[in-house]
């Protein structure tokens, strides 16, 4: 027999990135007495956001499920692996300072108000602080962005730090973003982690846990990962829709699994989050069968052989393939 | 992929996340649904001419060796961040002579 000709079939599967983050900002004014753990005034900087969001005082106790964390796109959830950094400012430059009533002519204008549209999911907290803390997250940025075209690594580091210091921690999940039904279970208290159940919690910081009715549930993760344009914005952005997906089309096809189930528990990754570019998601995300087979096919006289090829593609997650 | 609308109108695509609102297709793989993509693939062949000067096609190999490939590619291009998903090799054989 000669030598086999080889002929690549590829089928793509176009899609935008996504980030796999939990939690999101509230819009519901915090009931007096009973404030969530984040709004107690508002932070004036980013040194002061982050210590108000400080989750190293659960490292002690829970350092796998840190461990996981730090692994994950939320531990850097609004510098990602620096191409979410620089779509803040894509959106501030070719959206806000195009739009003629966004009131951002130019970067020194943008204010809490104008970066929600990223940081409802990648920082929720942003609305737990001053417009100078907008401004100090856009001029870091600018500055990241500067030192990159510079090659100026000191530089480069130590405005990522500063970035990669902002994220989706302990606190903003198990937390601030712990009760949706805040009208129903009560608001967040300052004092409390939520997680499974009630008690004792061996923190001076936090010395209660407290039972989150959501905390295993995919609304919990929903408030992120998206039904679409998040209409309560003055200009509604869109980002992940995943959670529309698993709503309208996985549940109605039976779908029965919590995005808990699939990609912390089965995944046995817990809180190192993942997606697509993870092999044991990618594994368990799809079926792929071929097959093939060899058939001479007749032009009017002539005979010639070809290939037949079927694709199955399964996809077993809960949610559209790809999608976030 | 869940093709974002641009604003929310209209037939274009957005693609930065502060003006995608809505969505104009989507192509992405259903949960828990299978999706069958069929492709016929005919076998390179060479023509050349007989001492009569007619056009014989011969085909040089009665194998063929397909490679499938499934891609992800989150910025819509092959140049940018692709990433692939499965691969799968199959080899076609033929006999020429029909039997």
């Amino acid at each position: 027999m000669s030598r086999p000709l080889t002929t690549v079939l590829t089928t793509a599967l176009a899609g935008v990135a996504f980030l796999a983050l939990t939690g999101a900002v509230s819009s519901a004014p915090a009931a007096k007495g009973r404030a969530p753990a984040a709004s107690s005034g508002k932070a004036n900087s980013i040194a002061e956001l982050v210590a108000r969001y400080d989750s190293s005082s659960c490292v002690e106790c829970h350092q796998d499920a840190h461990d996981q964390w730090a692994r994950s796109v939320h531990s850097r959830s609004i510098f990602g692996t620096g191409r979410t950094a620089a779509t803040f400012m894509t959106a501030i430059r070719n959206g806000l300072m195009t739009w003629p009533s966004s009131g951002v002519k130019t970067e020194k204008d943008v204010k809490v108000e104008h970066l929600m549209g990223c940081a409802k999911c990648h920082l929720p907290q942003l609305a737990d602080a001053t417009d100078n803390v907008a401004q100090e997250i856009v001029t870091t940025i600018q500055e990241w962005q500067g030192a990159v075209e510079e090659d100026d690594e000191a530089r480069i580091g130590k405005a990522k730090d500063t970035l990669t210091s902002l994220n989706i921690n302990c606190l903003v999940c198990h937390n601030r973003n712990a009760i949706i039904h805040k009208w129903t279970d009560g608001y967040p208290q300052k004092d409390a982690v939520y997680g499974s159940q009630d008690g004792e919690h061996a923190d001076p910081k936090f010395p209660k846990m407290a039972k989150s009715a959501v905390m295993g549930e995919s609304i919990l993760c929903g408030q992120c990962h998206g039904q679409g344009p998040n209409f309560e914005l003055p200009n509604p952005t869109q980002c992940a829709t995943g959670y529309g997906s698993y709503l309208f089309a996985y549940i109605p096809e039976g779908g029965d699994k919590t995005c808990q189930d699939c990609h912390m528990r089965e995944s046995g990754l817990g809180h190192d989050m993942q997606s697509y570019r993870s092999e044991v998601m990618a594994k368990k995300a799809l079926d792929m069968h071929v097959v093939a087979q060899g058939v001479f096919w007749r032009d009017n006289r002539e005979l010639r052989p070809k290939a037949t090829v079927r694709v199955e593609l399964t996809n077993r997650t809960g949610h559209g393939l790809p999608d976030g | 992929m869940p093709v974002p609308q641009q604003l929310g109108r209209g037939n274009r695509m957005g693609r930065g996340p502060y003006e995608k609102s809505g969505l104009v297709q989507d192509s992405s793989l259903p949960p828990l649904r299978t999706v069958t993509s069929s492709y016929e693939i005919f076998f390179p062949f060479e023509d050349g001419e007989n001492d009569e000067g007619d056009t014989v096609r011969t085909f040089p190999s009665e194998s063929l060796a397909v490679e499938v490939k499934l891609w992800y590619l989150p910025y819509g291009t092959m140049d940018d961040d692709a990433f692939l998903w499965r691969e799968e090799k199959r080899t076609v054989t033929v006999s020429m002579s029909g039997k």
